[in-house]
């Protein structure tokens, strides 16, 4: 190791460029820098994102909590004047090959990188390869070589049992080719996916999950389906790459590769390298403040999941140590290894951890959290407070087979109920499999999370950033030291570490997101209010209304012949159905062919009107007849002939429903005036409707039952919807939709049948 | 000779009485000392009914004999009762159409061709032509229905003709084909002292803006009761329309009344005395409830609602209305009066299945309220039976149940209106004219079998005076939540009941249970 003979501890009169500032390490080493080391330049990589410049993306993080406590003591106006002096903006981007900079500079820290375990391989080869080496070449083309500290990861070293030392990574992996084939990647799946046997099988699903709301709907479905096919092909490439080369996930073997890329650029451009491998960095124990933190990071989550009493087991094996380091002993140790640079053509390596002289061991980690957990148990919304369970330590192979089942057993239950015809009992199950469903895929996270930590007898020697830290001036070392040693964990983690991470938690846990209650009808011009009919105002459908039409005007004697060639029917109606709704009701309407138009209209005026109302829910009248009084202009949009509806039309100022022909002769003729209107084509009239009569759509509502009518009720600012099938009911469920369950009151299909054809024309009985 | 209505003191030796509790009832132990009130026996019906019409519109009161009143080129309109009257319905003849016919016939006989059948529905929901035929007999349906057997439509801006005012400025708005005829012939059947009379015309054919008069909660407060004309501001009401119908339109009335017979045979126990049933009483009883308990509602309603009532005709009036309508009363009396010293601390009712406006239908929430602060609360001359802050205990299920078709405007009304406030006043003042007016309701009272939007609300004022003059209501039986949206608590058993009402009329309550039905009214002194 070659330091300078007299290391300049507080950086004076440096000029360093921070990558990533806009990250935990970038903030954390920023304000450390600004708050003390006062004659430090510093110029902030950040890349302007959208209408946000760079330079206001630097503004934005001096108001966050990082700042709070510097913010404190010298005010705004200090830390703004802090801006002025000291701080430049590079507008620039890693993964762009022509950066340009500073030529003064004496330090870069390079934190930026993906931190994200499991990215497209070649998203995660981007940023975190091909940014090194972009990053690299410009400073190798500075005058001066600046002393450039590599923030590695102490999990490079992979699937690797016992102590490791401070040294370069062991491998032969050619990472040129690595990257290659990475770029390389993203086209070659594309390509795959666009086969045409891929795309069939992909618009096919997309026609069964989306088909009912109309063609491009399921043509959208499909194209989305593939996109999420390529990422998926991707990171699977990914991770699969990494573990065949013997690394745990393409984080690791990406932040891998990039270390090679610094060494390469070391001894062939003579650059001063030093790797910097922390292990897993949570909230800072005294600076900024005990406890700041920037997101949950690394083992929060799993701190979190094992408060609201969502993980079955304490995490890790007992005996294996939970390598934390807090943030603000990161920052010390990376600026103490910027203050030594080394030689040109080196590179040095350091780890900064605590597992190798201070372990804190899973076991003591579970006690910690049960003893914080059981005094300050997390708020359970209106139910108390959370216990954690006790639960004896098992290894991950057990929950990973435990997920597994479970996975599969959620994804069979949501196959079947979305399978189910829509009742409250179907939505109740529906409820539970979201619940389930989204308590698993927290558990999958999790347990992806965990098997990064699973390398569990690895422990990470830190000598040589040991001797830095004992090589510091003891008034220097009061204030900047990173001895980890030093670390009481049951003061860290009960007092620190935990109240900080659930402090967010806890206040959340009163107001989580919960779907929207009903809100009330804001009264105004220019509103429209659009209701689908059957299963939204009535519970019967086109089945149902043609039973009653056919069988009050026939002999009981016919009856059963009628009944019989329905029933015969069935089948392929609902076939046709599943294939597309305005099929259905145009095969359906066939059957009205030959009946008198006048004799029908009198049917329904008489008998039938009666039948439509007993089956209309009350609730919903109520809410049609609600949205007249507020102003809004009410609509009826539905496949069912018009003739049928006259008993509902005064609730509507416009009606939009299938016409039957009607020949010469005054006999139906049993084919539509006019395509149904179905699916999208409902938002398709819409929209045009609301263009003409000058409606705000995104100011009206929409109501439905049916996955069908999703298009029409995204196109305004209100969709509810009623009784909705479970695909609805998912799609409802996850939009945070007010959800009605209306149909008190209404009378039963049968019941209504009944006494629809039981009755003496127009009698009750 | 029927005997007389009695006033029974409940002892050691009293069986359980019956008490009537909707699709249902029950035998309740009642505390010693209660007073039970009985109608008198029913009376015997004519026997001879087609002579007794026949006298009646030969010998009319106050007019010449109808005959005499008939001629060729003249308008007549026959008016009748509608579906609200009889309680339970007639079983068939309806006594209705048997008058009809023999009024039909003598128009026939004098040359009469232009002939108008008209139910007097008022707000009520319009008869099914099942029902219309129901109450006029086949041979008059299949003449007349259904371009001269109508209902009548207060909501038809064409049909409405506007009489005049009051004295005291009320508007008498009455059907326009009634009011345009030369004669008009109301077939009326008085089930209770409220009806009939000077109610027929002006109320039967009446609309919105001429019933919310007498209809409004002002007037209810002070019809005490509304069973007692000389002492009901509602009567005093009809009265003034009365006579602005008699200035307009020449009336020809025929008033009827029934005796008590409610129950067919198989049932005829539910109208006996308790101490007077037999063994073949106690057995079918015993069975019948068993067998009722375990029906299913929806059946159980059916069967209730399918009980035709096999009524006898105690007298039969015709004439002018005011000579004749003090005969109807005196015959009502007759049937129905029994006399009681005294009120009581708490007054028991057993509400039936059935009140005027679920004939065919189902009885809501809000129609058990007026049935029993309406009806039977006020099923008294004098005073009221409770002295004023006593506590009234009502038996009924009151389920959360609504016929959608009849009742449309009552379920906005419990969902939207009860959740707000169930103060009368509050409610008059805020939603009376919404509901009145509201054109989906007026389309539904028109074109299909709704009630008018505002007929809610005059449920909901029926029980005007009860509100006032009580301290509690208290429903035994009753669907809590139900009875708690409407401000009335709820009990499982009398016991709990009483012990309720303890807040209310201390430890020791006098109790009068008035044994209803048949219909029993309470003269009390």
């Amino acid at each position: 190791m070659s330091t300078a003979p007299t290391p300049d501890w507080l950086l004076e009169n440096g000029h360093v460029l921070i990558t990533g500032a806009t990250g935990f390490f970038g903030q954390a080493l920023l304000e450390r820098l600004l708050a003390d080391h006062p004659t430090t330049r510093v110029t902030v990589l950040i890349r302007g994102r959208g209408a946000t410049s760079a330079a206001s993306r630097l503004a934005g993080l001096t108001r966050k909590p990082v700042f709070s406590a510097l913010r404190k003591r010298i005010g705004t106006p200090g830390i703004e004047e802090l801006l002025r002096t000291r701080v430049s903006v590079l507008d620039g981007d890693l993964t762009s090959p022509h950066l340009r900079l500073p030529d003064d500079l004496t330090a870069v820290l390079h934190c930026a990188g993906s931190v994200s375990f499991d990215p497209p391989i070649d998203e995660a080869f981007r940023i975190n390869v091909t940014g090194v080496v972009n990053l690299y070449d410009a400073v190798s083309r500075l005058p001066v070589q600046p002393h450039v500290v590599h923030v590695s990861t102490a999990y490079v070293n992979g699937g690797r049992f016992g102590l490791v030392p401070e040294a370069p990574l062991e491998h032969d992996v050619d990472w040129r080719a690595e990257l290659a084939a990475a770029n390389a990647a993203r086209d070659e799946v594309e390509r795959e996916s666009r086969r045409p046997e891929v795309l069939a099988r992909l618009l096919s699903e997309g026609r069964a999950a989306d088909g009912k709301a109309g063609p491009t709907w399921a043509a959208a479905a499909a194209e989305r389906s593939r996109l999420e096919l390529v990422d998926k092909r991707l990171v699977e490439a990914g991770r699969q790459r990494a573990k065949s080369l013997g690394w745990t996930d393409v984080y690791t073997f990406t932040k891998a590769l990039a270390e090679r890329v610094a060494e390469e650029y070391a001894r062939t451009k003579g650059m001063r390298i030093s790797v910097f491998r922390p292990t897993i960095v949570q909230s800072a124990l005294h600076h900024p403040f005990p406890g700041w933190f920037e997101s949950y990071k690394m083992l929060d989550p799993i701190i979190l999941a094992y408060g609201r009493g969502i993980l079955p087991f304490p995490p890790g094996v007992p005996d294996a140590p939970v390598d934390v380091i807090p943030i603000d002993f990161v920052v010390n140790a990376m600026l103490a290894v910027t203050a030594n640079p080394v030689a040109p053509g080196e590179t040095a390596y350091f780890h900064a951890g605590s597992g190798f002289r201070n372990p804190l061991s899973a076991r003591d980690m579970d006690e910690h959290l049960r003893d914080y957990f059981g005094r300050h148990p997390m708020p359970d919304k209106d139910k108390g407070h959370i216990t954690v369970p006790s639960f004896r330590f098992v290894g991950t192979g057990k929950l990973d087979g435990l997920l597994r089942h479970g996975e599969r057993l959620v994804s069979a239950a949501e196959r079947t109920v979305m399978r189910l015809p829509s009742s409250p009992r179907t939505r109740g199950w529906m409820t539970k499999v979201h619940t389930e469903k989204t308590r698993v895929e927290q558990l999958r996270k999790l347990s992806d999370l965990y098997s990064v930590y699973s390398a569990v007898e690895t422990i990470y020697t830190d000598d040589r950033t040991l001797a830095l830290h004992r090589s510091m001036p003891p008034e220097h070392a009061e204030r900047f030291g990173f001895d980890t040693s030093v670390i009481d964990w049951t003061h860290y983690i009960r007092e620190v570490h935990c109240p900080a991470i659930t402090a967010l938690q806890r206040q959340a846990g009163n107001r989580r997101p919960r779907a929207a209650g009903p809100k009330p009808l804001v009264p105004g011009e220019g509103i429209a209010a659009v209701f689908d009919l059957e299963g939204t105002i009535v519970k019967s459908n086109v089945i149902e209304t043609y039973l009653w039409a056919r069988l009050v005007d026939r002999e009981r004697a016919q009856w059963p012949g009628e009944l019989i060639s329905l029933a015969g029917a069935m089948v392929g109606y609902a076939k046709t159905d599943r294939r597309s709704r305005s099929d259905f009701i145009r095969e359906f309407m066939r059957r009205y062919a030959g009946a008198s138009e006048a004799a029908m209209r009198r049917l329904v005026d008489e008998r039938m009107g009666e039948a439509l109302l007993l089956r209309a829910m009350p609730e919903a009248v109520r809410r049609i007849r609600a949205h007249r009084a507020a102003g809004h202009r009410t609509i009826l949009i539905t496949g069912t002939a018009s003739l049928f509806l006259t008993p509902l039309a005064p609730l509507f100022d416009e009606i939009q429903a299938s016409r039957l022909h009607v020949g010469a002769d005054g006999v139906i003729s049993g084919y539509l005036d006019t395509p149904p209107l179905v699916g999208e084509a409902r938002a398709a009239w819409l929209r045009r409707y609301a263009g003409q009569h000058g409606l705000d759509l995104s100011r009206s509502y929409a109501y439905g039952d049916s996955y069908s009518d999703r298009p029409l009720l995204e196109l305004v600012g209100n969709p509810t919807p009623v009784n909705p099938d479970p695909r609805l009911y998912r799609h409802a469920k996850k939009q945070h939709w007010h959800i009605e369950q209306w149909g008190a009151n209404t009378h039963g299909a049968l019941e209504t049948l009944v006494e629809t054809v039981n009755r003496v024309p127009g009698g009750v009985r | 000779m029927s005997r007389p209505g009695f006033v029974l003191e409940v002892d050691e030796r009293t069986p359980s009485l019956l008490v009537h509790q909707g699709e249902g009832f029950r035998l309740e132990k009642f505390p010693l000392g209660t007073r039970v009130i009985y109608p008198p026996d029913s009376l015997p019906g004519i026997r001879d009914l087609d002579a007794a019409i026949r006298h009646a519109l030969l010998n009319p009161h106050g007019t010449p004999p109808l005959p005499e009143l008939l001629r060729p080129d003249m308008r007549l309109t026959i008016v009748f009762d509608d579906i609200s009257l009889p309680l339970p319905q007639m079983r068939p003849p309806d006594i209705r159409g048997r008058i009809i016919e023999h009024v039909l016939e003598l128009a026939a006989a004098a040359g009469v061709d232009d002939v108008e059948l008209l139910a007097a529905n008022a707000l009520h929901r319009r008869m099914t032509p099942a029902e219309l035929k129901r109450a006029v007999g086949d041979r008059v349906f299949r003449a007349f229905f259904p371009k001269h057997l109508r209902n009548h439509d207060a909501e038809d801006p064409d049909g409405m003709t506007h009489l005049g005012l009051t004295r005291h400025g009320e508007d008498v708005e009455i059907n326009k084909r009634a009011a345009e005829s030369d004669l008009l012939v109301y077939v009326n059947i008085t089930l209770t002292a409220m009806s009939g009379g000077p109610k027929s015309v002006a109320v039967g054919l009446g609309s919105y803006k001429s019933l919310k008069h007498h209809h409004n909660v002002h007037t209810l407060r002070h019809s005490t009761s509304f069973n007692d004309p000389p002492n009901s501001a509602m009567h005093h009401s009809y009265h003034r329309m009365a006579k602005v119908v008699e200035d307009h339109v020449k009336v020809f009335t025929i008033e009827t009344t029934l005796n008590g017979d409610n129950f067919p045979e198989a049932t005829k126990f539910l109208q006996k005395r308790e101490w007077e049933w037999n063994l073949r009483d106690q057995a079918s009883l015993l069975a019948f409830k068993k067998a009722n308990e375990m029906t299913p509602l929806k059946l159980r309603r059916e069967i209730w609602q399918r009980n035709d009532a096999p009524f006898g005709v105690t007298g039969i009036h015709a004439g002018d209305p005011k000579e004749v309508h003090p005969l109807t009363l005196a015959n009502v009396h007759r049937q129905q009066l029994t006399e009681i010293d005294g009120q009581a601390d708490i007054g028991v009712w057993g509400l039936p299945f059935l009140c005027p406006y679920n004939v065919n239908s189902i009885m809501n929430p809000i129609l058990v309220m007026s049935l029993g602060l309406g009806y039977f609360f006020n099923l008294y001359r004098n005073k009221p039976i409770v002295r004023q802050g006593g506590v009234a205990i009502f038996y009924h299920p009151m389920q959360n149940d609504f016929h959608q078709i009849h009742h449309p405007s009552y379920i906005d009304f419990f969902e939207e209106v009860l959740t707000q406030t169930t103060d009368q006043q509050a409610i008059e003042s805020k939603f009376e004219k919404q509901f009145a007016e509201d054109p989906w309701y007026t389309h539904l009272y028109r074109n299909s079998y709704a009630y008018h939007g505002v007929h809610p609300l005059y449920m909901w004022y029926w029980g005007a005076h009860a509100m006032e003059h009580l301290g509690d209501v208290i429903f035994v039986g009753a669907d809590r939540k139900a009875a708690a949206r409407m401000g009335f608590r709820s009990a499982s058993t009398l016991a709990d009941a009483l012990e309720m009402a303890k807040d209310t009329v201390g430890g020791s309550p006098s109790i009068t249970y008035q044994h209803t039905p048949p219909a029993t009214l309470a003269d009390v002194r």
